[in-house]
């Protein structure tokens, strides 16, 4: 009888964990999504979809969608491009290549919130480490942070730098699985360098390119960090993402209703994209087999 | 070594310190007395760090992400490595259930439990405790989905070796699995004391009082309410950025390699 229990009880820890601070949260936070509430008052009267509704009326909401998209757009393929490059030059195991692997990769495990405080000094209008370059040429200082239209850019450049070392780590690693034969091929085929990583690299490590596409875009719509520490989502909006405002509405202005329908739609969104991920990396299994 | 490797070596230094100069040079920065940084100068100093761990609390907060982390890491490893034990092992009804249940979970966004969970430690008065920042960090599926892929990879014989010897299935996890399966529990531990260093929004919301704060909330906070009037005192920020930094960048340097298979096995699986 024991015996029969004894898987039942090696899992039901890790389990109890699991279904209390994850899967129930998403049946609350359905739950609280149809209700108004401020988290202080005794009842939490059924609105329907009235929290959705507000929240589909606000600027700010559509506002913050359209910020939060620009950022993946913009961002993923630049992260994506970036690595596919540097890594095919660092995939062979020398000294020199494990050393600069190693440097690109440490950000991606260090603090985000020192890195982003360390970036609030380099893109800082006074003392700052870019604008201190710009004068070394002569050009006259930016206002970095505080411009709508760069602030964006200042967070996209950050936020490479952070995650790129990631990228080419596992860039890397599809690289190596590339049979060694084909680079021979192409060189006693006389193929330039560029010509082959255009027609036997990119093809080659695609599933790698298809899995890092999909990893990047569903981080990249829960960064909150680095826009926490470094412009609050300001100036005008211009860098206010999703979780963000939802950290905004559920924390600062305890709407709870409104923010567990916000959640709810986020939650919703990267679904379906971890839905296109799985399928693509099934077919990536499907492949190789 | 080839003089033309050696060349390489020397490029791919350079370029490494290049990639890496904000963060070294805030480094620099936490050593030099704000005037002297001010005015274009240089004076040696370690005021900054006195300031940062007596007056601004950071002792308080290195003592609590090292607490928080490091009872993170050991719970959750325990929990992962016994759930994936039973998952790789035991044939039993639901089996296949529940350890889909924990590989769903690397798919679901965590800004989804961030109000409920919330909601919930403050139903049970857990909100401004330890508790409150370690139990929600710990249902995370990762570790245990990737244990039981390295689990599997472990032959079977030796666990009826010791079944036949009279073993219980405890002592089996503990002398036979666990020893064979160390370095997919160092690489996993690695990996969630990382995740747990570096975690800054659950803090953020479960905690309000200042003795709690973790070092990545204390920073966030000491950076952006500037102590002082005046331009943000860079040095001393940078002395407390430095704290937060070191405790990973050292071990990173001592254990880069398990740490790259670790999230190159997770993502290529």
């Amino acid at each position: 009888m024991l015996r029969k229990l004894t898987p039942y009880l090696l899992a039901l820890p890790l389990m109890a964990f699991i279904a209390v601070f994850t899967y129930i949260p998403i049946l609350t936070s359905l739950d609280l999504s149809f209700r108004e509430w401020d988290f202080m008052s005794p009842d939490r009267p059924f609105v329907g979809l009235d929290n959705y509704t507000q929240l589909l009326n606000t600027h700010e909401f559509w506002n913050a969608l359209r910020v939060t998209a620009l950022f993946a757009v913009i961002s993923v393929p630049i992260r994506l491009l970036l690595a596919i490059g540097i890594a095919s030059f660092l995939v062979r195991e020398t000294a020199a290549s494990r050393l600069l692997r190693g440097a690109l990769f440490l950000p991606s495990v260090t603090s985000t919130v020192s890195i982003a405080v360390v970036f609030s000094w380099v893109f800082a209008t006074d003392y700052g480490m870019a604008n201190a370059l710009l004068s070394l040429f002569g050009l006259p200082k930016i206002t970095w942070l505080q411009s709508p239209t760069l602030a964006l850019w200042v967070i996209i450049i950050v936020n490479t730098w952070k995650q790129l070392g990631y990228d080419i780590i596992i860039y890397i690693a599809g690289l190596q699985a590339v049979p060694t034969e084909l680079y021979d091929a192409a060189a006693v085929d006389g193929g330039r360098r560029f010509h082959v990583f255009r027609r036997i690299t990119v093809p080659l490590v695609m599933p790698t390119t298809y899995f890092l596409l999909v990893v990047s875009v569903i981080e990249a719509f829960q960064i909150f960090t680095i826009v926490d520490v470094m412009t609050q989502g300001g100036p005008a909006g211009s860098t206010n993402m999703l979780v963000n405002m939802l950290y905004r509405i559920g924390f600062t202005l305890f709407d709870i209703g409104q923010g567990s329908a916000l959640a709810v739609m986020l939650f919703v969104l990267l679904i379906v994209l971890a839905v296109i991920k799985s399928r693509v990396l099934g077919r990536k299994v499907h492949y190789e087999a | 070594m080839k003089p033309d490797n050696r060349l390489l070596t020397i490029l791919a230094l350079l370029a490494g310190l290049l990639f890496l100069s904000p963060v070294l040079y805030s480094i620099w920065m936490s050593f030099q007395t704000a005037t002297a940084y001010y005015t274009g100068g240089f004076e040696f100093t370690l005021d900054n760090y006195g300031r940062a761990i007596g007056q601004y609390n950071f002792a308080r907060y290195l003592f609590n992400s090292l607490l928080v982390s490091g009872l993170v890491t050991l719970i959750g490893i325990t929990v992962a490595t016994m759930a994936a034990f039973a998952f790789a092992r035991f044939d039993f009804p639901g089996g296949n259930l529940m350890f889909g249940a924990v590989v769903a979970t690397l798919m679901i966004p965590s800004h989804i439990s961030l109000i409920p969970n919330y909601l919930t430690l403050a139903g049970v008065g857990l909100l401004d405790t330890y508790a409150g920042l370690i139990l929600p960090a710990i249902s995370n599926g990762f570790a245990a989905f990737f244990l039981r892929q390295y689990i599997r990879g472990i032959p079977r014989a030796l666990d009826e070796a010791a079944y036949m010897d009279g073993a219980t299935p405890l002592k089996v996890l503990w002398r036979v699995i666990v020893p064979l399966a160390r370095p997919a529990i160092l690489s996993m531990g690695l990996y969630i004391f990382i995740t747990e260093w570096n975690s800054y929004i659950w803090p953020l919301v479960a905690v309000g009082d200042q003795d709690l704060y973790t070092l990545q909330v204390g920073l966030a906070r000491l950076y952006r309410i500037n102590p002082g009037e005046g331009p943000i005192d860079w040095p001393l920020v940078m002395a407390a950025s430095t704290i937060t930094l070191l405790p990973v960048i050292a071990g990173f340097v001592l254990v880069e390699r398990h740490l790259v298979r670790g999230i190159t096995m997770g993502a290529v699986k």
